[in-house]
């Protein structure tokens, strides 16, 4: 049983919520996520003076290291890689002071990690409370939480948590049997898996200007959006994580979460307040309304594609099927786009567009809602010309705001009508440095705040939806249609929304 | 100096007759600046989320908070009303202008216009402030009040102002008698409330000191020690001749104690060596307390700053310290937990700035009022 005794001094504004007394184990606590994630985020959260009053790391990995040897190789790497610079040593001397390493290669391993996490509990008085980071490969999920709990590394006083990074699962039935082997030592309550694009200041943004403003809400229904279009766009090529990659391609790495967490986000009603259990309760439901792709006609909802060689902000870039590590022939997707249908109240026969790229012109992630014309035309033709339809567009990365498309009069005499921009610019309203993702969530997991995490159901029904168009693109005859890198996707995806009368927009 | 200092025009911009004129001014720089802008194909966003009106009765002072509100601009856009009371001389109230145009310093980012207006009251003109700052004021938009040096509290102007006001932000750093003015400060919170918050950057310079001194308790096997503090000491800065004695920050640490657990006062506040206080509260429980405020000088410490915090406990016979000092140096602060005179925990943490934009910033991210500080001034005031 946890003990809670009130904190009387904690009381008021101004003091930061941080969170209760604890240690943070992080599994593949050598490997690269670590060193360019996890640990920079923590050594800001130090910085910050957001870590919990008493807090230790450990990391843990199979190949054996030492103490000091671990402490030094993490200085470098967060030196690299932190987004506040030059490190300040005088506040690193006293995080690492706090940072250990334990080597797992066997079962003893993980007892020696029991056994350190014990007497960290006494010297810090921690009550036991630990949040268990799974920074591995895919592969290493399962057997590590079993170990978790043949070992007892769950304290017997206070929390215990795990937070398990993409992918979760491959399809749907290795996303379940991976929740039902989790579920053997940890309740759903204490499953944090991670979204990182849910971490994002904008991303969150989009629940604030939805929820927290009343002259959205209105507009944000079938009455008065037209349709909407989700641009997830990249420059990048497959770089390093063709491994990864090629048994991944578009659909598992940006679709099945992101798009999807975007969508929900975009579509949800309103939740009756802020917290995991209502945020995810509504998300899930869009998510079951999400109208199922017939794999009958699947060229009419999902176009897929894999870039070519061609050029990327000036710079010649060779196609997928010759980056290092891609098989030569290989039918992995680098390209998505969907029309997608939410068949309830609020959206029935509203079209959400939705693609995604790797090698396109822009690196850009936006949402645009598109609004109805005026229903009736009082301006002649030619003083309309200029005018295009309303939209608001959420822009997420990069160059964070909001802007609204709107007519104006051309100050000329005579009615002439030309589209404007009105812009807000998230970064020039608010100079504050946005905190990385990685320092929100692992704060949200140590307070143990799910709301920005992805629920089972939310992961089953995003499977549920990508599944059916995944194996119908694996076992279709054709290739998927090469595009030339740098360019908006293959010309069928043109197709998608023209055939509508449409048109994307030009992000 | 009959006529007062010459108000600096390549600050403050030009004259302006009346308000209407300000108002064509204040319009005609705005197009001026979006001009300029689209040359440069660039576009201004005019924002403001907020009233700012700060009172100063030093030119000085009036320039000085002007440079903090300029700094500002980026994260609490306002328009600035800067009054400044020169009683050197026999006129009315002149309304002066000028505005600035801030390049934030993020890629992309668009520039944001704001405007800062400043008054200069000559003579006896306190009647007049108030007629003058509610024309100028952005309708709909909060209005705080930043009162440098002590405020007049019996004055009219200051009634008036404050009446206009939805916070008021002063700073007892820079009050010359503390023991007057905390209590009178102490009476316009409690009359305030409802109407408008009150808050004393000093009560922000603490904000870091509390957060730590909270959070040694959160740790479940310390938490006890806390019903049964037996000693507090509390260091704050002076110069190295110990003229400048301000225990007002140092003082409103103990009176936050004091408020959250129940502290109740059984000696007056006594001087002790160099200007230091000593005296004795009493516990929850009844058991003494001993309280020991002191002087002490640091380098790169600003005169009143609180340097050090020691409170110790005992319970079942097991001796508790919880220290926390600036150390290695003035900018960072070390926290370290002793049970029976070993040490248990430390981290080193960045103390962060106390200038005097960083904390003006701050309140203006705050709109309500401070229960906790208004606890804490009101035990401070009991203790005295």
């Amino acid at each position: 049983m946890a003990t809670t005794v009130v904190n009387p001094l904690r009381e008021g504004l101004r003091l930061a919520r941080t969170p209760e007394p604890s240690t943070i184990v992080i599994f593949g606590g050598s490997g690269d996520l670590t060193s360019r994630k996890l640990m920079p985020a923590l050594y800001n959260l130090a910085l910050q003076r957001l870590l919990p009053a008493t807090f230790s790391i450990v990391g843990a990995a199979r190949q054996p290291l030492t103490d000091k040897r671990y402490r030094d190789e993490l200085h470098t790497a967060v030196g690299e890689h932190s987004r506040t610079k030059p490190l300040n040593e005088e506040v690193w001397r006293s995080f690492a002071e706090h940072l250990y390493f334990v080597g797992t290669p066997d079962e003893r391993g993980y007892d020696t990690l029991g056994q350190r996490l014990d007497r960290l509990d006494q010297d810090l008085g921690t009550n036991a409370n630990r949040l268990f980071y799974l920074a591995t490969p895919p592969a290493a999920y399962e057997p590590i939480v079993k170990a978790i709990g043949a070992h007892g590394l769950r304290g017997s006083t206070g929390w215990s948590r795990v937070v398990i990074e993409k992918p979760f699962g491959r399809d749907r039935e290795s996303a379940r049997v991976l929740t039902e082997t989790i579920h053997t030592v940890f309740r759903e309550d204490e499953v944090f898996r991670i979204d990182h694009y849910l971490g994002k200041e904008t991303v969150q943004n989009i629940l604030v200007m939805r929820f927290a403003n009343g002259i959205f809400e209105p507009l944000w229904n079938r009455q008065y959006v037209d349709h909407v279009q989700i641009t997830v766009a990249e420059t990048i090529g497959v770089e390093e994580r063709a491994g990864y990659y090629e048994q991944a391609g578009a659909m598992r790495d940006i679709v099945q979460n992101h798009l999807l967490q975007l969508l929900a986000l975009v579509a949800m009603e309103p939740p009756a307040a802020f917290d995991d259990k209502s945020v995810r309760d509504e998300k899930v439901k869009v998510l079951h309304a999400l109208r199922p792709v017939d794999a009958d006609r699947l060229s009419d909802h999902a176009i897929r594609g894999q870039y070519g060689r061609g050029f990327v902000e000036g710079v010649a870039v060779p196609a997928y099927r010759r980056e290092q590590g891609v098989a030569k022939d290989s039918r992995t997707e680098t390209y998505v786009a969907l029309k997608c249908f939410v068949d309830n109240w609020r959206w029935e026969g509203i079209p959400f567009y939705m693609r995604t790229g790797k090698r396109l012109p822009k690196r850009s992630t936006e949402i645009a809602i598109q609004f109805r014309v005026a229903p009736h035309q009082v301006f002649s033709r030619e003083a309309s010309e200029g005018l295009d339809p309303n939209a608001l567009v959420l822009r997420i990365q990069p160059d964070e705001g909001v802007s609204l498309k709107f007519g104006a009069k051309v100050p000329v005499q005579g009615i002439r009508i030309r589209t404007v921009n009105m812009d807000f610019d998230y970064g020039a309203s608010f100079m504050v440095d946005a905190p990385d993702a990685y320092e929100t969530l692992i704060l949200d997991a140590l307070r143990g705040d799910a709301t920005l995490f992805t629920r089972r159901d939310e992961v089953d029904q995003q499977w549920a939806f990508v599944d059916p168009i995944i194996d119908a693109w694996a076992t279709a005859p054709a290739a998927p249609p090469i595009y030339e890198a740098g360019t908006w996707g293959p010309a069928d995806a043109d197709a998608l929304v023209t055939a509508d009368g449409r048109a994307w927009r030009k992000a | 100096m009959a006529q007062g200092v010459t108000i600096d025009a390549a600050f403050w911009g030009a004259e302006a007759a009346g308000i209407v004129a300000l108002e064509r001014e204040l319009k005609r720089l705005r197009r001026a600046q979006s001009a300029h802008a689209r040359e440069q194909a660039r576009t201004v966003a005019r924002a403001a989320v907020l009233n700012l009106v700060v009172y100063a009765d030093r030119e000085l002072h009036a320039r000085r908070s002007a440079q903090s509100i300029s700094d500002l601009a980026s994260r609490h856009p306002s328009r600035a009303i800067v009054l400044l009371a020169d009683r050197g001389a026999h006129e009315g109230a002149e309304g002066r202008l000028e505005m600035h145009c801030h390049l934030p310093t993020a890629e992309n980012a668009t520039q944001v216009c704001y405007e800062q207006i400043l008054i200069r009251a000559r003579g006896d003109a306190d009647e007049r402030l108030a007629s003058v700052v509610i024309p100028l004021l952005v309708p709909d938009l909060p209005v705080f009040l930043w009162w440098t040096g002590s405020p007049p509290v019996a004055g009219r102007a200051f009634g008036q102002l404050v009446g206009l006001a939805d916070r008021l932000v002063v700073d007892s750093a820079d009050f010359a008698r503390p023991e007057e003015m905390l209590p009178a400060i102490a009476r316009i919170s409690a009359q305030a409330r409802g109407r408008f918050g009150l808050t004393d950057l000093n009560w922000t310079r603490l904000t870091p000191w509390r957060e730590i001194v909270t959070s040694f308790f959160d740790v479940p096997a310390w938490r006890p020690f806390l019903d049964t503090v037996t000693g507090v000491r509390v260091g704050f800065a002076v110069d190295m001749d110990g003229r400048q004695i301000l225990p007002s920050q140092a003082l409103l640490f103990i009176g936050w104690l004091a408020s959250r657990l129940g502290w109740r006062p059984i000696e007056a506040l006594a001087p002790s060596e160099a200007g230091g206080l000593l005296f004795a509260v009493a516990r929850a429980d009844g058991a003494r307390i001993q309280i020991r405020v002191r002087p002490r000088f640091e380098r790169g410490l600003a005169d009143g700053d609180v340097s050090g915090v020691r409170i110790q406990a005992e319970r079942d016979g097991q001796q508790a310290e919880f220290v926390i000092k600036r150390q290695p140096d003035p900018r960072h602060q070390t926290a370290s937990v002793l049970l029976g005179g070993e040490r248990r925990w430390e981290r080193t943490m960045p103390l962060p700035s106390f200038e005097i934009v960083e904390l003006i910033g701050e309140e203006l991210a705050i709109m309500g009022s401070d229960p906790t500080y208004e606890e804490a001034l009101a035990a401070l005031v009991r203790l005295g």
